[in-house]
This record gives structure tokens, C-alpha cells and sequence, in this order.
């Protein structure tokens, strides 16, 4: 397109990674926090600070727990959209399906279930048409936890990480995955026009003019990190392409895709429909116990993960037993199926072809069931030099030009500045901010989780506000007060948060380190207090010599 | 065990790193030495864990520990003195 | 620093990278997955290498929409390409099921 094929990457790579690099920098940063998003859950949430649960017993604790499960009336009134007629009354509706998940980090239970309807469906082509139910429990005495408390960690955080809440159509995911296909694009070209990749492979001038260690640093976070941010950029796109980016077998293959459907059914030996005959339920005790005894056998022991039944009370039934990820990278469940009202063994899943096992891994990797911890810490520390290397671009793009644009009277590179302040220091303020938002408002309040969700996102924007509004500076070519006036803001905020967590539930980090170890909480306080300090130095360092580096700011941002 | 495994990935490859100190002239045996310090480190990881397991550890640690090398290069370079005694200094 | 650039021919291989690459991928993944499955290979698993390989071909074709010297070339084998590959899978799955 340009001059040269140099040119032209370089090209690719400033103007693409500048737009998308917004993007980019939320995916990093949730997904570093969403490595520990059931630790942030059981900060959010007192009540659940409790040791992770293996799967409770069905026959004595998940059966009542789900005879007393209903409909759940959000699911009641997008269902009674889709379909002609009034619904039944939820009491009515029979449970046909059911799942309880859990992993070796949740001390609580997910459950869920499908309710039939008698009703017809409107489009004629929507045809998994049932109402469901979910509740989350305390798996020790299978009692209810509050369902409007917000798990900030697994159903705020980490949904920001893919979809940045953006749900309508879709357009967040797909926006999310431009930017991961972005992320390979400016790898790819920044590798191009990299010259001395290898030279410089652990250079850092910190005392050189701003846009040479803001180069350095970039060039550094990307290329020694390069594998990990392709691998996480690549699986991500892959988790996701079947489903939304490349729906093949829903749309123009569906019909190839059904057959295989059902000649799979045959195969398995696990029923496809129902077969209209009432039928009792076995003791599913005894099959999970059956489970862990292959399991075993195989060589690879280990706890239930998911439990499902399908086609519930039916003569076609059958129970659904996976294991949990642990021990390796590799998403395979081991399921094994179970005849609901014998007993016995239907089916076990053999191991997977080549293809899916390579898949498995791919997609392993990124959703890291498994338990290491070290690993866990090492992927935020990786997240975190993605961060890093994007919010350094930034700075590198406005260092480069702002002296010309200053010259020539623009505004550009105050505009992409404020953009830069807001997804840098604004982004971890408005997480650290919904934290602190928490722990202050009441208990009892109704609706409690959208106030969070609406202090996040009000004080992003504020740090929007805040940035345009003292950008002046940097169109005369000197630098933003506010990356400075917000480090200070997120420092006293993830004070606050840990000081709140203390007042409010009586967990000080004395306790949870040392007195009654509970290392979920203590962890999120921890790198509360880290983040605060990394803030205060970054803005102590920019107040002295205003010019100097700015990066070392995201370096420790809140952790988990 | 992965703990140890872990320091044992961060100062060995360090070794490669002195290389590019700014010394008047680094030994050449130090690069063959530092490739061979990454290898030991990658057995380290595969006798710690399972295979899969081992080679994400690996490629995440690389990373941490080169940027931990590249800072320490920046701010303490006396530091990395340590990873090269004297008596190893020799030609 | 648009040497040899217009503003026109920059937005439209904008375009092309992005929705021309992508419906040119789409192509790819349809007809690829009815082709691996038509050889024999288990559904799923055609259909999961295929994404794989589509994430992978997108990125080259991207870097390639802005490297060619032309733009309307481009376009054609992106266009042309997806239409193409799209009309085949059809065609082939129609073979397939019978």
C-alpha cells in the first residue's frame, strides 16, 4: 500500500493498534483479574468465604435441593416472548433436565434446570424451547445464597474481559475478537518492523528521553512475552469461532451438522429424545461413585465436576458425570453416562481424536481449570505485561507526535492521551471503585449489584471527563496532570477497599494470612495494597520530573 | 516442588542474560551456558508436572523472568555480577 | 505519511481487511468442514480444525490486504473467493446428505 512493505505494517500496526489497543487493553486487564474471579467473587461476597466443596451428595442433599427449585421469572418473561400463548404457571412446568457445576476454587454450588412447556414456539425454527431455573447454593446444607448479590469477579469482570458488557447482539464479543485478531496483526507487524529483535531483547533505558524507554518497554513486554500474548489472542478467537465468529453448523451447514446429530446419538447409545414413559430415578451416590472408580482405574482419580440429567423422570434418562479440571491443561471431562433408571453404564467418552486434542488444549490453556497456582500468578503476570506493552503504545504514539502537532495547532494526540488516561488508570479506578462500592452500600438494598455496576461505570466515565478536561496541557506538547491526579485517586480507593473489607466483615490480612488463613480474600487485599503502592510511586515519580516514564504504573495494577 | 522449579527458571537463564552486559568483552562460553541453563529449566518443569502443564510454565515463566533480568539490567546491573563469580570471569 | 495512499483507497482496504477477509474466511471454514467430513472426517473435528486454521488464514490475509500493490485486486479474489467457496459447500453438502 505504501512505499514499502515495511511501511506498510508499520502502518497497520500504528493505526489499527491505536484503535483497537482500547479494546485490547480492557481484554488484558479483565482477563488478568478473571484469573482469579472466584477469589474477587468471595471478597464481594462475605458470606461465601468458606473452603471450596467437593459435589455434594444427590440422593441425600442435591434431590431436595432441586424439588425445590422453580422457574426462574427472568427466563419466564423472555420465554413468554419466543412462544404463542400464555405460559403455565411455573409450579406446573416439570423439570426435564438439570446440571450442578462446581471447580476446585468455588466453595459454592452452581445449579440449574430445564422446565418443559406445553407452548409452540413463534419462529418455527427455535427449537430448544424450555423455561430454566438457576439458583447458586451453599453446598454443605444445600440452602439458597442470595440470588441478586453480584459475583463481581465470574459475572462482571470476566464477562467484561469478552464481551465488555455489551450484549446487544453480540456486538461486545464481536468486537472483542476484531481486537484479539488485531492483537496478531500488530504482533505479526510489530516483529516486521522491529529491527533488532534480538539485540535489544532485554533493553531498557529508563533515564533516556520518554519516547525511547516508552519505546524500549514496548518493545520488550511484546517480543519476550510474544508467545504468550499470541497463544491467549489465538485461543481466545478459537474458544469463541464456532459459536459466534464462523457459526457454520447453525447456519449454512445446519443440515450436515443435524445428520451427524443424530447418526452421534445412534452411535452413543444416549437417546436423543424422550421416549414418553415415566420412569424412577437411581441412586445417583452410586454412580458418581462408580465414576471415580474408572476414573481411577484410568489413572487419573479426581472429584465431580458436573453432574447433569437429561431427559429427567423419563424411561430415556440418563445421568452425566464429568470431572473436574485439575491436574492437567487439557479441557477433557472424562464424562461418563448413566442409564437414570438402572444405573448402569451407557457410555464412556473415549479419548479424543488428534484434532480435539489439540483443541482441548488450545482452549484449556486459555480457560485454566486446572490447579497451579503459580501458573495462575504467572498468566496475570503475563495479562499484566500485555497491559503494559498496549498502554506504552499509547504513550509512544502521543510522545512521537505531539511536539509537531503542537507545532502545528492539533488536537489528536490530546484526544488519544485522554483515551489513554481513561483505559489505563480509569479502567483499574472504576474496578477498585466497585469494590470499594461494595463493601459501602447496605446489605439489604434492592438491587444491590446494578448500584455496583453503575458506580463502575460512572466512574470510568468520570475518569474520562477528568482527562479530557486536563488534557490542555498536552496540546503545548507537555503531559496530561491527570495520569498523575488518578494514580493518586486509585491509590486511596484500594486503601479504602482494603480498610472497608476489614471494617465491614472483620477480615483484616492479619487474620486471613496468619490467625485463619483464607489466602481469596487476603490475596485480592494484598494486591489492593500492591496496586496502591505501584500508584503512589508512579505518581510521586510523575510529579518529580513530570516527563519521566509512565508505564511502570500498570506494572502491579491490582492484581486478581 | 513447582515453587522450586520456579526460582530455578528465574536465576538460571539469567545466566544467558549476562551476555549482554556492557562488559568490555563477555566470555563466549556464556551463551552456550545460558542455552543450556534454559534446557535445564524446561527439565525442571517436566519433572515437576504433568507434560502439558510443564509447557505452559515454562513459556509463561520466560517472559517473568526476562523482563525481571531486563529490569534488573536497567536499575541494579551490579546485581547480575552475582550470576558470573570471579573466577568464572576468565576467558 | 501517506506517501502513496488516498484517503479512498485507505478506507476500502479497511474494508477489505476486515469484512472482505472475514466473508473470504467464512468461505474457507464452510467448505472446509464439508469437504475434511466428506473424506471421513468425524464432524466436530473437522469443523474444530478448521477453526483453527481460520484464525490463522485471517491474519495473513489481513497483512496481505495491505501489503498487495493493488486494492481491486483484492477485492476480487476476496469476493470472488468467498462466493466461490460458499456456493461449493452448499453444493457439496447437498452431495453428502443425498
Amino acid at each position: 500500500m505504501l512505499n514499502s512493505f515495511r511501511q506498510s505494517m508499520a502502518w497497520v500496526h500504528t493505526w489499527f493498534g491505536l484503535v483497537l489497543g482500547f479494546v485490547l487493553m480492557v481484554a488484558f486487564f479483565f482477563g488478568a483479574l478473571s484469573v482469579f474471579d472466584r477469589e474477587i467473587d468471595r471478597w464481594a461476597i462475605p458470606e461465601t468465604r468458606f473452603e471450596p466443596q467437593p459435589m455434594p451428595s444427590y440422593d441425600n442433599l442435591l434431590k431436595q435441593v432441586f424439588a425445590d427449585l422453580k422457574p426462574h421469572p427472568l427466563d419466564m418473561a423472555a420465554t413468554a416472548e419466543r412462544v404463542i400463548g400464555d405460559l403455565p404457571a411455573p409450579e406446573t412446568m416439570p423439570m426435564v433436565g438439570l446440571f450442578a457445576y462446581t471447580t476446585h476454587r468455588d466453595p459454592v454450588l452452581r445449579i440449574g434446570a430445564e422446565f418443559a412447556i406445553p407452548n409452540k414456539p413463534i419462529d418455527s425454527k427455535d427449537d430448544h424451547l424450555h423455561v430454566h431455573g438457576w439458583a447458586t447454593i451453599d453446598p454443605r446444607t444445600g440452602a439458597a445464597l442470595p440470588d441478586d448479590q453480584l459475583k463481581i469477579g465470574s459475572n462482571w469482570f470476566y464477562p467484561m474481559h469478552y464481551s465488555l458488557q455489551v450484549h446487544w447482539k453480540n456486538i461486545g464479543v464481536f468486537v472483542v475478537g476484531l481486537a484479539a485478531l488485531v492483537m496478531l496483526v500488530a504482533l505479526v507487524t510489530g516483529v516486521i518492523m522491529h529491527r533488532k529483535l534480538f539485540k535489544e531483547f532485554f533493553t531498557f533505558r529508563p533515564k533516556k528521553r520518554t519516547q525511547r524507554s516508552t519505546l524500549d518497554l514496548h518493545n520488550m513486554t511484546g517480543v519476550v512475552a510474544l508467545p504468550f500474548h499470541f497463544f491467549f489472542a489465538f485461543t481466545g478467537l478459537v474458544i469463541f469461532a464456532s459459536f459466534y465468529y464462523f457459526p457454520v453448523s447453525g447456519t449454512l451447514l445446519k443440515p450436515l451438522h443435524d445428520r451427524h446429530e443424530v447418526i452421534e446419538a445412534e452411535h452413543t447409545g444416549l437417546p436423543h429424545d424422550e421416549a414418553g414413559v415415566p420412569a424412577e430415578l437411581a441412586s445417583v451416590d452410586a454412580m458418581v461413585a462408580e465414576a471415580k472408580r474408572i476414573w481411577a482405574e484410568r489413572d487419573m482419580a479426581g472429584e465431580v465436576g458436573l453432574l447433569m440429567i437429561e431427559h429427567l423422570g423419563d424411561a430415556n434418562g440418563y445421568v452425566s458425570i464429568y470431572r473436574a479440571g485439575s491436574d492437567r491443561v487439557a479441557l477433557v471431562g472424562e464424562g461418563i453416562h448413566f442409564k437414570a433408571s438402572t444405573g448402569e453404564v451407557l457410555r464412556e467418552e473415549p479419548p479424543s481424536d488428534p484434532v480435539g486434542a489439540v483443541n482441548e488444549f488450545l482452549t484449556g490453556l486459555h480457560l485454566q481449570h486446572f490447579e497451579h497456582w503459580t501458573l495462575r500468578w504467572l498468566y496475570v503476570a503475563g495479562g499484566l505485561l500485555g497491559c503494559i506493552c498496549i498502554a506504552t503504545g499509547f504513550v509512544f504514539f502521543v510522545e512521537k507526535r505531539k511536539q509537531e502537532h503542537a507545532k502545528r495547532g492539533l488536537q489528536g494526540c490530546r484526544l488519544v492521551d485522554a483515551m489513554a488516561v481513561t483505559t489505563v488508570t480509569g479502567m483499574v479506578l472504576a474496578a477498585v471503585a466497585m469494590l470499594v462500592a461494595n463493601r459501602l452500600l447496605p446489605d439489604a438494598m434492592p438491587g444491590r449489584g446494578d448500584w455496583e455496576k453503575w458506580t463502575f461505570w460512572a466512574v470510568w466515565l468520570l475518569s474520562l471527563l477528568h482527562a479530557l478536561w486536563r488534557s490542555a496541557p498536552v496540546a503545548q506538547a507537555r503531559s496530561n496532570p491527570a495520569w498523575r491526579e488518578q494514580c493518586w485517586a486509585l491509590a486511596l480507593a484500594c486503601v479504602a477497599a482494603v480498610l472497608l473489607n476489614w471494617l465491614t466483615t472483620g477480615d483484616h490480612l492479619l487474620k486471613t494470612m496468619l490467625l485463619e488463613p483464607y489466602w481469596a480474600v487476603a490475596g485480592v487485599d494484598l494486591s489492593l495494597l500492591a496496586c496502591a503502592l505501584v500508584s503512589v510511586f508512579t505518581a510521586r515519580r510523575l510529579a518529580r520530573t513530570v516527563e519521566v516514564k509512565q508505564a511502570s504504573r500498570i506494572d502491579g495494577v491490582a492484581y486478581e | 516442588m513447582w515453587l522450586a522449579t520456579g526460582w530455578l527458571a528465574l536465576s538460571l537463564p539469567a545466566h544467558w542474560r549476562q551476555v549482554f552486559v556492557a562488559n568490555e568483552v563477555a566470555p563466549g562460553y556464556l551463551r552456550p551456558l545460558g542455552w543450556l541453563a534454559l534446557g535445564v529449566s524446561v527439565l525442571c518443569c517436566f519433572k515437576a508436572d504433568h507434560p502439558s502443564m510443564a509447557v505452559l510454565v515454562w513459556f509463561t515463566l520466560l517472559p517473568v523472568a526476562a523482563v525481571a533480568t531486563a529490569m534488573t539490567l536497567s536499575y541494579r546491573p551490579a546485581l547480575l555480577r552475582v550470576v558470573c563469580p570471579v573466577f568464572l570471569r576468565a576467558r | 505519511m501517506m506517501v502513496s495512499a488516498s484517503r479512498g483507497a485507505i478506507i476500502s482496504r479497511i474494508l477489505a481487511a476486515i469484512f472482505g477477509c472475514y466473508a473470504f474466511v467464512w468461505g474457507v471454514v464452510a467448505l472446509g468442514v464439508a469437504a475434511l467430513h466428506g473424506a471421513g472426517l468425524e464432524y466436530h473435528a473437522a469443523e474444530q480444525a478448521m477453526m483453527m486454521l481460520a484464525f490463522l488464514l485471517y491474519l495473513g490475509l489481513f497483512l496481505w490486504t495491505f501489503a498487495a500493490a493493488s486494492v481491486r485486486r483484492v477485492w476480487l479474489v476476496l469476493a470472488g473467493g468467498s462466493a466461490v467457496m460458499l456456493a461449493a459447500a452448499w453444493q457439496l453438502q447437498r452431495m453428502i446428505i443425498g
